[in-house]
């Protein structure tokens, strides 16, 4: 990183204000937010029969979604702790974005679940009558578990960056004076008080990394503990996390590009980051296309009886078109930009971090939805609509309205809060200064 | 005038193939319908018929469903003759019960022959099946040792007869089937009409008892049909149902977890959870640090 004084990192990192650009962002989100919001609102009162949603496919494209936010949220245990532990320092830049990135999306995941719902009002049913056993309490037990841990990732290193934006008052509105005070007015740059949090964030980054890979290997036993074709695996596990560190990966991809275009954040998120991040995505991806490669060529190779429906619906049949475009634009396609250093500069990485979280988002599409078209026992005299299932502008509307709000979210957070860490940056840059 | 011409033709052939077409259709044979006529004797109680119709389609015999029949015992020009009617199921089987109108019949001739005719559908001409029997029952008892011994019999003129050389079953009702009551799947009657077998399955799931029913049958036999005749014999044992309810499974009510699995699970909530207190207790201290 380049030699720069304190003053103008404090400055170039500040929260900015929204530009034309922004505004035009944030009524965007919120229109798909309100659109999701008004479709929620026809579930609620006609019931889930507005959804395409029947007897063979109950989970749909809510679950894939909750599916696709559970796997992007482990991105924050990746930059955060599994590179901080690493002793890596390259990413700090980007914990941040990681880590809201996490919060974000965790958030939504548990929304989402709530709108699958035909009876929200009885949502307090799964707490008072839950059972141990079940995959679905668990997961209930780690979503809020990894959510807190997120939070509390999120706000220790905030502190220090809370005093700074509480001194620059000039640059706040009166309400985000009044909210940094309320978060880090005690916060005095204390060594007693550095000490302390230095502490809580390694044991945060320690205690994460394994509350993430129980909240999504939790999330594949939802599907694996059920003895479907497609899903009973013994692989699951390690195939939804290895698939989520790709989504989420490239998802900080796309995040990085936006703000460092957007707020002028080139001297802090150089091509280098791009560079290393486009390897660690592409070494990802490689990992995931293996678990892929054991996923599907193994059972295929085998071609039992009930597994065949399953696997030619999505090698040949119904879904092919899907699964070949979700097997392209999430591994084969980005590995193959990012694999040349030409293909990990700025803008080709972007394209590839897009072309990750699209594929991504299809390949929790088809892990969820033709293994519920294709039960063991398929029920008798099913009307013919209930054999294939495309989801209602309603479900592709509240789906729409949960991405555009955890992208809302991560666009507020970054309004209010600096998304790159300003005192990181400062002692980084002092340290380098002194070496 | 050319395009007048040829529509005059296409109206001549069209004229001259009508006719043709139609015979065609009328001279179209209609397949042949084959009914197989089976008696059966329950117990020596109740007497029922049963038809299967059958036909031959695209080389292979099919069963035939929705085919009207009536039975008839003797013959069946006369009204007084006939048993029941009945429309053949998807198996293309039919069944009617010997009902106690037609015992004047029944009783007139040790010899019974028995008829169904089909009634003729848009498908399938009338057709007529017939089945000849005499008179037969069967008997069965148990000796020491776990012996079932079973007797034939068959009326001549009026006196029930001991038939020699007829194959008979001995076995025990299992799971909706018949079980051989040891190794030997028939045992063919002596002079005297008995058979004997030994029964030789141990452990047998019966009744809460531990009741078994044995049962002798001898089955498509061309001369006395489908006979079967049962007993109840407590050489079964009795399983009591072990039920899990109030266990501790995977699959059990809630609070009825196994316990290793709520051991694990709670240590580890526990556990995260303490570090997640611990780290808000240091928040306050440092918030109280911050104060000072």
């Amino acid at each position: 990183m380049e030699k720069i004084a304190e003053q103008k990192i404090i400055d170039d990192l500040l929260p900015q204000k929204f530009g034309k650009q922004g505004v035009i962002w944030v009524i965007s989100l919120l229109a798909v937010c309100a659109l999701g919001a008004y479709a929620y609102f026809r579930q609620l009162y006609y019931g889930l029969e507005v959804t395409n949603l029947r007897d063979y496919v109950s989970w749909g494209i809510y679950i894939s979604n909750f599916v696709f936010f559970v796997a992007i949220s482990l991105v924050g245990s990746l930059i955060t702790a599994v590179l901080r532990l690493s002793d890596v320092h390259w990413s700090t830049p980007l914990t941040r974005i990681a880590e809201i990135i996490a919060v974000s999306a965790i958030a939504f995941a548990g929304l989402i679940i709530i709108v699958d719902m035909g009876r929200p009002d009885r949502f307090y049913n799964l707490f008072t009558h839950g059972r141990l056993q079940s995959p679905i309490v668990w997961d209930v037990i780690v979503i809020t578990t990894y959510l807190l841990i997120s939070l509390l990732l999120l706000y220790f290193p905030l502190l220090p960056d809370l005093k700074i934006m509480i001194k620059n008052k000039e640059r706040n509105g009166k309400y985000l004076q009044k909210l940094y005070e309320f978060l880090g007015s005690f916060w005095k740059d204390k060594p007693e008080q550095f000490k302390i949090t230095d502490k809580a964030i390694n044991i945060l980054s320690i205690t994460i990394i394994p509350v993430a890979f129980a909240i999504h290997t939790v999330t594949s036993w939802l599907f694996a503990t059920t003895y479907r074709p497609g899903w009973d695996s013994t692989n699951f596990g390690a195939y939804f996390i290895s698939g989520a560190f790709l989504v989420g990966s490239g998802a900080v991809l796309i995040a990085m590009y936006v703000f460092r275009t957007h707020y002028k954040l080139e001297k802090y998120i150089t091509n280098d980051h791009f560079d290393k991040m486009g390897k660690i995505v592409v070494l990802l991806a490689l990992i995931y296309l293996y678990f892929n490669v054991n996923e599907f060529l193994v059972p295929a190779f085998k071609m039992k009886k009930s597994e065949e429906h399953h696997l030619m619906g999505l090698f040949t049949g119904e879904f092919a078109l899907a699964f070949w475009f979700a097997i392209s634009t999430a591994m084969l396609i980005p590995i193959l930009i990012l694999i040349f250093k030409k293909g990990r500069t700025p803008k080709a990485a972007f394209v590839a971090g897009i072309l990750v979280v699209v594929g991504s988002w299809f390949k929790r599409y088809l892990i969820v939805t033709p293994t519920l078209l294709h039960p063991f026992l398929p029920m008798s005299d099913v009307p013919e609509n209930y054999k294939h299932y495309f989801p209602s502008w309603e479900e592709w509307a509240i789906a729409g309205g949960s991405l555009a709000g955890a992208l809302l979210v991560v666009t507020f957070f970054a309004r209010i809060f600096p998304i790159i860490p300003i005192h990181e940056t400062i002692t980084e840059t002092n340290e380098h200064e002194k070496v | 005038m050319k395009k007048y011409k040829l529509f005059q033709l296409l109206f001549v052939v069209i004229i001259g193939l009508v006719p043709n077409l139609l015979m065609a259709q009328e001279a179209a044979e209609k397949p042949t319908l084959a009914l197989s006529l089976k008696y059966f004797n329950d117990n020596n109680k109740t007497h029922h018929l049963e038809v299967q119709a059958k036909s031959k389609i695209d080389g292979k015999f099919q069963m035939i469903a929705n085919v009207p029949v009536q039975f008839y015992i003797g013959t069946e020009t006369d009204k007084a003759n006939l048993i029941g009617k009945g429309v053949t199921n998807p198996k293309g089987i039919a069944t009617v019960i010997i009902p106690a109108t037609v015992k004047t019949q029944w009783l007139s001739t040790p010899n019974q022959t028995f008829i169904v005719v089909s009634t003729p559908t848009k498908m399938y001409e009338e057709t007529k099946g017939e089945l000849a029997i005499t008179k037969a029952k069967l008997q069965i008892d148990t000796a020491e040792g776990r012996i079932i011994n079973a007797k034939l019999l068959a009326l001549v003129d009026t006196t029930w007869t001991p038939i020699a050389g007829v194959d008979v079953i001995l076995g025990v009702k299992r799971l909706g089937g018949i079980l051989n009551a040891n190794e030997t799947p028939t045992y063919s009657t002596d002079s005297s009409g008995a058979v004997m077998a030994e029964f030789k399955r141990d452990s047998l799931p019966g009744d809460n008892k531990g009741n078994l029913i044995l049962t002798a049958s001898v089955i498509d036999n061309d001369v006395y049909g489908n006979l079967s005749v049962e007993m109840v014999a407590p050489w079964g044992k009795y399983y009591p149902f072990d039920s899990k309810f109030d266990e501790r499974t995977l699959f059990a009510r809630r609070g009825h977890s196994p316990l290793w699995l709520e051991i694990l699970a709670y240590a580890i909530i526990v556990g995260v959870w303490a570090i997640i207190i611990h780290l808000l207790l240091q928040l306050r201290k440092t918030i109280k640090l911050g104060v000072e």
